[in-house]
């Protein structure tokens, strides 16, 4: 950057002997000492011939980057540095032809006014050599950074060890770079070709290839201050990848990622894939088949079993028939996938099938209750469009020897601060058995059906529903534990309990009933409650029937959804003493 | 402990104080969206008060927040400063439209912005930087 300036010096220098000397055919100079108020020149050499041709040479023992930068148009302001090193030059008349500089920039420190720009204690080494060629200047040389700290929004650079060596062409009206390599301490190398538009920089043409790159480093150095704030700002990788880029007139236009042996990993716990092995070519205007592997993982704590995936990409959409994911001992199925990417928006669509997983492994996955039994589940079609997520037909659940339908589900900013969940479920010929043991909430045996309609969820939360739990139709065995009462009657507030305590009834650990029966309908965080049938004060949840029989009693028709909650916990939280008023 | 109490009555006088410019509007109303909104910036409002206090972020005319002064930060933490900034407006961009939403007019949005912006530098701590109407940059 100083050898302009110099050159200009030296120019001035060389004229001036030239028209004060007569009849001679040839100037030659030399000063060991030339100053200049930024920079101290040594053996300052140059020459002149009197058909105007000239070349010069000379040594910048020491400059200040500061001072010599300010003469520049530069897009970053130099505040600290020193160069050395040495400059050729030469032309004719009025034109410089060539120049060459070999330059060391050293504890440089620079910004740009936003600060956005900077880098501090670099140091730069430069070697190039620029020619004239008609109307444009040929360029070649390298350029390497060994040192110093940098950030170049996004990118933070904690210790520069990147280089740079091509050769191309600069015009008034375009940078070009014919042919280059780009390499990046621990991450690996790239060649590219590039134009760029000047005067405003704008991206005429990139294509860059590069082979065996160290993902573990690129991830640590490049990517993630991308991905800062994202799914995939906290990943850990390792394993190879090669990768092509093209882009036109700054828009993508294809790439192409190949993925060898790549493990990845998120550190918040969410998922983890292993072996990864890929081909995934795309291009804006083209047809390609993407396939992707891998050789196991987990996803949100669930096993991942060894996986073969394979999709049609076109432009911004991707579409496969089928893509089967073995997931703990069972495989999720999803089938007619459909996905494009549309004015910054994602859409979907897809239908997915659970074929029967092991509810043990499942709810120690997933950190629920111990349960038994095998969890199945189908969906018909999911679309997902406008940040709203819908279900066309409903979704089966085979789970406590019964079954679960939702249906009518909505969901709206599954990703956003607020999600808001809407559905019907329903509950057929849940084994209470089962669903008891899972739950702690003291033994019953018998079937129950259940309801939630209206449930709406927003963050998770019930905003409102109306449930209601039965006794589901039909002939089967019918008990109940003393436990088991005590807790249904805490939840309705006040109850039997303490009846039971005072009377012969505590001699039982177990009664008969005929049928069960609780419902809640939830709006403005109270909870409108009612039994299987009216009692005379307040409502009958658990209607006795034989011997040993037992009812238990609701008093309260409203409660609070809050104090419902903790009604729930401290019964279900293997409790003791329900409360009783 | 002092650093949290500043950062809440910060946010509680800002977000409960009625505006003089819409009468009409309740900008207490709460709805779960509202809540989780204003959750999100009280987490995030004592990762920004140091900036806030350094000068590098500011607090602009339409009632967003934006990197002021870069250098203020050292360069390992200018990113994490864009991404703060970045998710901070995103926040407040969407507090001002549900606000709107919640009061049944949308069309109230930028007005809704407008009052946010004046409350902010209002109950700004002394030393901090806002635009002021022209655009340019003032200490409080």
């Amino acid at each position: 950057m100083s050898t302009g300036r110099l050159s200009r010096l030296c120019l001035f220098y060389l004229c001036w002997l030239a028209f004060s000397a007569q009849a001679i055919d040839r100037i030659e100079i030399h000063a060991d000492q030339v100053s200049h108020p930024a920079a101290q020149l040594e053996n300052f050499s140059g020459t002149l011939d009197m058909d105007g041709r000239w070349r010069g040479k000379a040594t910048l023992k020491q400059g200040d980057a500061a001072q010599l930068a300010r003469e520049y148009p530069l897009p970053v302001a130099v505040s600290k540095g020193t160069v050395r090193g040495t400059a050729e030059f030469s032309g004719e008349q009025r034109e410089l032809r060539q120049l060459k500089g070999d330059l060391f920039l050293k504890d440089a420190a620079f910004s740009d006014e936003a600060g956005l720009h900077a880098g501090e204690k670099v140091d730069l080494h430069l070697d190039a050599t620029a020619m004239r060629d008609g109307n444009r200047w040929r360029w070649s040389g390298r350029l390497d950074g060994t040192n110093g700290e940098v950030f170049w929004q996004p990118l933070y650079l904690a210790k520069v060890d990147i280089g740079f060596q091509g050769r191309g062409w600069l015009s008034d009206a375009a940078l070009a770079v014919e042919q280059g390599r780009l390499s990046m301490g621990g991450v690996g190398a790239a060649t590219l070709t590039a134009t760029l538009h000047r005067p405003d920089n704008r991206l005429a043409a990139l294509d860059v290839s590069a082979e065996n790159l160290d993902m573990g480093g690129a991830y640590a150095g490049v990517l993630k201050p991308f991905l800062e704030k994202t799914m995939l700002g906290n990943l850990e990788m390792a394993g190879r990848t090669d990768v092509r880029v093209g882009m036109r007139e700054s828009e993508l236009k294809s790439f192409d990622v190949a993925l060898r042996d790549f493990d990845v990993e998120d550190m918040n716990g969410k998922f983890a894939f292993y072996k990864v092995n890929a081909h995934i070519p795309w291009a804006l205007n083209d047809v390609t088949q993407a396939v992707l592997q891998y050789g196991g993982g987990h996803l949100l704590k669930m096993r991942l079993g060894p996986t073969d995936l394979a999709a049609t990409l076109n432009g911004y959409s991707l579409t496969t028939p089928v893509l089967r994911l073995p997931i703990l001992d069972g495989t999720l199925t999803l089938t007619d996938v459909s996905a494009a990417f549309l004015q910054n928006q994602w859409h979907w669509h897809l239908g997915a099938a659970l074929s029967p997983i092991s509810m043990a492994d499942f709810s120690h996955a997933v950190g629920w209750p111990a349960m038994d039994g095998k969890l199945a589940a189908g969906i018909p079609m999911v679309t997902y469009t406008n940040g709203m997520m819908t279900m066309d037909g409903a979704m089966g659940l085979d789970i406590f020897d019964g079954s679960i339908t939702v249906d009518r589900l909505a969901l709206q900013n599954p990703l956003g601060l607020a999600p808001r969940f809407q559905a019907d479920i329903h509950m057929r010929n849940l084994d209470l058995d089962l669903l008891t043991r899972t739950f702690s909430f003291g033994a019953m045996t018998g079937r129950l059906d259940g309801d939630v309609n209206n449930l709406v969820l927003s963050r998770w939360q019930p905003e409102q529903f109306d449930a209601s739990f039965r006794s589901s139709p039909g002939r089967y065995p019918k008990k109940i534990s003393q436990r088991a009462v005590e807790n249904i009657s805490a939840l309705g507030g006040a109850g039997a309990a303490a009846a039971i305590q005072r009377s012969f009834l505590r001699f039982f650990k177990e009664f008969n009933y005929s049928k069960i029966g609780l419902s809640c309908k939830l709006r403005k965080g109270v909870c409108q409650m009612d039994g299987v049938e009216p009692a005379k004060e307040g409502y009958v949840i658990v209607k006795g029937s034989g011997v040993p029989a037992i009812t238990v009693l609701g008093y309260n028709h409203s409660v609070s959804w809050g104090e419902l909650l903790s009604r729930l916990q401290r019964v279900t939280q293997g409790n003791t003493a329900p409360i009783i008023k | 402990m002092k650093k949290y109490l500043y950062a809440i009555t910060f946010l509680l006088a800002a977000l409960t104080a009625m505006p003089a410019a819409i009468a009409a509007a309740d900008l207490e109303i709460n709805t779960p969206a509202i809540a989780a909104i204003q959750g999100s910036m009280q987490a995030r409002h004592g990762q920004l008060a140091p900036y806030y206090a350094s000068g590098a972020v500011g607090l602009t005319r339409d009632g967003l927040v934006a990197v002021r002064d870069a250098n203020a930060v050292p360069l390992k933490d200018r990113q994490g400063v864009n991404s703060l900034v970045a998710a901070e407006n995103k926040d407040r961009n969407a507090l001002y439209k549900e606000i709107a939403n919640a009061n049944g007019h949308p069309e109230w949005e930028s007005e809704v912005r407008n009052t946010f912006a004046q409350r902010w530098v209002q109950k700004a701590q002394g030393g901090w930087w806002y635009q002021d109407a022209g655009g340019g940059w003032a200490k409080k």
